[in-house]
């Protein structure tokens, strides 16, 4: 009385397949689950036979082994009791065991046999599509997660007596939920919006332009100057996610957040404080979880006042930058997660605060600015390609100044210079300007000897390393493509020196 | 090796005697050292006299002095390539000689200290204003390029700047020191301090290994004063050392200066209240040449200074009335005429000009890279004049 069904695990944000194997045979009767089973695992023993019992079957008075395979994976997580329940009932000859080759199980019971959600739905339905799989069994409320995959019918089950008798029927396709056409043109609707930031017209323009080539911005500015006002506005401008990255996104984060329902439309926003660990940061644990850097996987990761952040932590962030990704590795396996943000740095300019802003109330030395300045190493700041001042504004400028341009506006043209972007670059395996690499500078560059010499010369004036010369020419990139212009121009040169050359330290 | 030296170490630093006592001594047996270390010699031991040496604590350098002090601080000049030179050598500083208490012992490093020199001291706030940094800058350029040496304390913003400007030109610099000479003192000034090794000297009366002490500031500051016909004083607060070396230039009758700078910057007050009481108001170079005409007429200039070639009056884009530079395009003139001198934040201008940030910002950039505004402070432009 040998009986096999599929389910999967997770590793990192992938899944991979797991056979569930039972075999019921004579001995003493009890459930034995082999396979290195986790503790919440083992316990379904408990819940499996009492979620049976209570639906109104018969728990076999055999010996049951059960065994996970592959065998030698550690396997965590509540996820196997629906699986495990329905291998017993068909190895038992309870269930209709007809369509199981078809379908993938998972799911978490409850003793009275109704089903509770799990985390990480949408790679395994994503795996199983790979597969080949027809139907896939998934608790209810996690059903609107998975449901808009056309290759593959989603069942979602309440509980463990309604799940059988819809495999008892032989057709389960007849009960799977209606494929959801995913409208992700609807994550336009955001609570805040750049009309309520007033004057900041550089800062604005900054912004704009870090949307559009996705590069790291750092805002310095006195207390009450708006940073954090402009920094939590970004994400309203940001171009719209498509369909795969929304997946991306839904996939990292259902590994941390509460099992959610729907999928994620909105690109993520992650402001951690910066008591924030270095495992809360980056990622970590025993089973490794993703970090805020992945949590703001295509969002924003904005760091306010960064000066209070331990220098270890910003400097953790120089790889993830680099690769767009982070690898944990534990001694039994590499787990990697996707880390593709923006990095958005708030601070003020000194310890008091005023520097710049009004000189006789900074009581800063030279030499405190200096050590201020000091956290943010090199390589930190090499990857920050706009830098910018944000001024208070005066108090008559709070009434007297109207308010700007409201976020879809300037969405509008960020979505423009995106497309503009995706049109003029044919061929180019880049996808934002701020990836650009040596050679790719040097392409945009070329048999423009005017402009290179003009970059050397705004390099040379405001004192630019050769680092900080290739991240003025990626941001003039940008300034191109949001004027629709084909070749960089010696102007969005020294429109780019503009975000760079702040005086505030070094 | 000379012994006059030896015994001058041996009085301030093996019998403790101040300087302000052994410059009594000096001065009232006619100027002699000689005779002044004789007199402190001959009555080593007298209970009097060790009660009467309480001035100039900050010149010991460790409590544990021993009788063989002098010989350690020789040795150690010798083995660090300091050099040394005391009251009656023939170069010592004729203006320093005039002070009420020369320094008996300078240490110094760089070239040696020279009887006759025209310096001028520049002196002013550690946390001085973009202005005061860039006034600074300009004096010190301009003087030292007519070959008059530029004197400060090698302290942060403006002593910095001075001295930053001065070395790059003819006249050189002198720095004095508040402590010892083999400390370096603030560490930001490190690179400083060997740029006027190389181009000038930096010089201190305090024994090596003395560390800087608050109270040596103001004992170093008369030497600033001292080694100069005039004091430049630029943003200095009302209690600060700036007005205190200024004070001393009174009182050692050298020419004072005062920069003025604006009513509501409290840095400016001291500067204010110096022309108040009579300081001489300096818009630029020539003011200050004009007090030195006699000097000019000594050396044979017959009677004219030297020309100021590079004068402030005389620097691109400066007159009278504020003038249109030339050679702008229309975009570049209008937000030109949107600026003036005093700063203007980049929304005003955005305003004013109607021009977009982008727009906008491209052509600031423009017109700084020109030297026609600069920015002052952040996220504000000005002319640059």
């Amino acid at each position: 009385m040998f009986f096999k069904l599929d389910s999967f695990a997770l590793i990192g944000i992938d899944a991979v397949k797991v056979a569930i194997e039972v075999h019921l045979s004579r001995g003493l009767p009890g459930l034995y689950i082999v396979g290195l089973p986790g503790k919440a695992i083992n316990e379904a023993r408990q819940r499996v036979r009492s979620a049976i019992l209570n639906s109104g079957f018969e728990f076999p008075v055999k010996k049951i082994i059960i065994n996970l395979s592959p065998a030698d994976m550690r396997k965590e997580g509540s996820l196997y009791d629906l699986p495990i329940a329905l291998a017993i009932l068909a190895a038992s000859g309870q269930i209709n065991p007809n369509c199981f080759s078809d379908s993938c199980f998972i799911g978490e019971l409850s003793l009275d046999g109704n089903i509770n959600p799990v985390r990480g739905l949408i790679s395994m339905v994503e795996k199983a599509v790979a597969l080949k799989k027809k139907y896939f069994f998934v608790p209810g409320i996690n059903a609107g997660q998975a449901s808009f995959f056309k290759e593959i019918d989603i069942i979602a089950c309440t509980n463990l007596k309604e799940t059988i008798e819809i495999i008892d029927r032989g057709d389960p396709g007849g009960n799977a939920c209606r494929k959801i056409c995913l409208d992700i043109s609807g994550n336009d609707s955001h609570k805040i919006d750049f009309s309520e930031v007033k004057g900041q017209f550089k800062a604005k323009r900054a912004i704009e332009l870090a949307a559009v080539g996705m590069h790291n911005i750092l805002l310095i500015g006195p207390p009450g100057s708006g940073k954090t006002m402009l920094a939590r506005r970004i994400i309203s401008i940001m171009p719209g996610l498509d369909l795969q990255q929304c997946i991306e996104v839904t996939k990292i984060q259902s590994l941390c957040s509460q099992p959610a329902n729907d999928i994620i439309t909105k690109r993520p926003f992650k402001n951690p404080h910066h008591t924030i660990s270095r495992a809360g940061l980056i990622g970590g644990g025993v089973y490794p979880v993703p970090g805020d850097i992945s949590l703001a996987h295509r969002g924003i990761l904005f760091l306010d006042e960064l000066s209070q952040f331990p220098s270890h932590l910003v400097e953790d962030l120089r790889q993830p930058l680099e690769n767009r990704e982070v690898v944990i590795t534990r001694n039994q396996t590499s787990y990697c997660f996707p880390s593709n943000f923006m990095l958005v740095l708030a601070t003020n300019p000194c310890h008091c605060g005023f520097w710049g802003d009004n000189e006789s109330r900074c009581k800063c030395t030279e030499r405190e600015i200096k050590r201020f300045w000091k956290n943010l190493s090199g390589p930190i700041m090499d990857r920050i390609d706009i830098r910018v001042f944000v001024s208070r504004l005066k108090e008559e400028d709070y009434i007297n100044t109207e308010s700007g341009e409201n976020s879809e506006k300037i969405r509008e043209r960020v979505e423009r210079a995106a497309a503009f972007r995706k049109n003029n670059s044919k061929g180019r395996k880049i996808k934002y300007n701020s990836e650009a690499s040596a050679a790719q500078i040097n392409e945009w560059l070329a048999g423009n000897e005017r402009l290179r010499k003009s970059a050397f010369m705004v390099g040379k004036k405001f004192k630019l390393s050769a680092r900080g010369l290739s991240s003025i020419i990626k941001v003039s990139r940008s300034i191109a493509d949001l004027e629709g212009s084909k070749n960089i121009k010696e102007e969005h040169i020294l429109e780019a020196a503009g975000y760079r050359a702040v005086k505030a330290y070094g | 090796m000379d012994k006059l030296l030896e015994d001058i170490l041996c009085v301030l630093y093996v019998m403790k005697i101040g300087p302000s006592d052994l410059m009594r001594e000096y001065r009232r047996n006619g100027d002699d050292i000689r005779a002044a270390v004789h007199y402190f010699k001959k009555s080593e031991g007298a209970g009097r006299l060790r009660q009467m040496t309480f001035g100039g604590s900050g010149m010991h350098r460790k409590k544990t002095d021993t009788d063989d002090e002098p010989a350690r601080i020789l040795e150690y000049i010798k083995k660090h390539g300091l050099g040394i030179m005391h009251i009656g050598n023939k170069d010592y500083p004729s203006d320093l000689l005039n002070i009420f208490i020369p320094p008996p012992i300078l240490y110094y490093r760089g070239n040696r200290p020279e009887k006759k020199r025209f310096n001028i001291a520049i002196v002013g706030s550690r946390r001085c204003s973009h202005y005061g940094r860039e006034v600074a800058s300009y004096l010190s350029r301009s003087l030292s390029r007519i070959g008059i040496t530029i004197v400060s304390g090698l302290a942060l913003g403006i002593d910095a700047s001075a001295h930053r400007e001065a070395v790059k030109e003819k006249g050189g610099s002198i720095a004095v020191l508040g402590n010892g000479p083999d400390i370096f003192y603030p560490p930001e000034n490190r690179g400083l301090y060997g740029k006027i090794e190389k181009n000038g000297t930096v010089i201190t009366e305090f024994a090596p290994g003395t560390p800087p002490l608050r109270t040596n500031f103001p004992i170093r500051n008369r030497i600033i004063s001292g080694l100069c016909k005039g004091v430049i004083i630029i943003e200095a607060g009302q209690r600060s050392g700036a007005m205190i070396t200024g004070e001393l230039a009174l009182r050692q009758d050298r020419e004072v200066f005062a920069v003025p700078g604006s009513i509501f910057n409290p840095k400016s007050r001291g500067c204010h209240k110096l022309i108040k009481s009579g300081a001489k108001l300096i818009e630029g170079v020539d003011d200050v040449l004009d007090e030195f005409m006699h000097l000019f007429k000594d050396k044979g200039h017959a009677g004219k200074r030297p020309l100021v070639k590079n004068g402030y009056r005389k620097q691109k884009g400066y007159t009278d009335k504020p003038e249109e530079p030339s050679g702008l395009d229309p975009m570049q003139l209008k937000v030109f005429k949107t600026i003036g001198c005093r700063p203007k934040s980049f929304d005003d201008i955005s305003i004013a000009a109607g021009l977009d940030a982008g727009k906008l910002l491209k052509i600031l950039l423009s017109l700084e890279m020109e030297h026609i505004i600069r920015e002052d402070p952040v996220n504000h432009y000005c002319r640059y004049e």
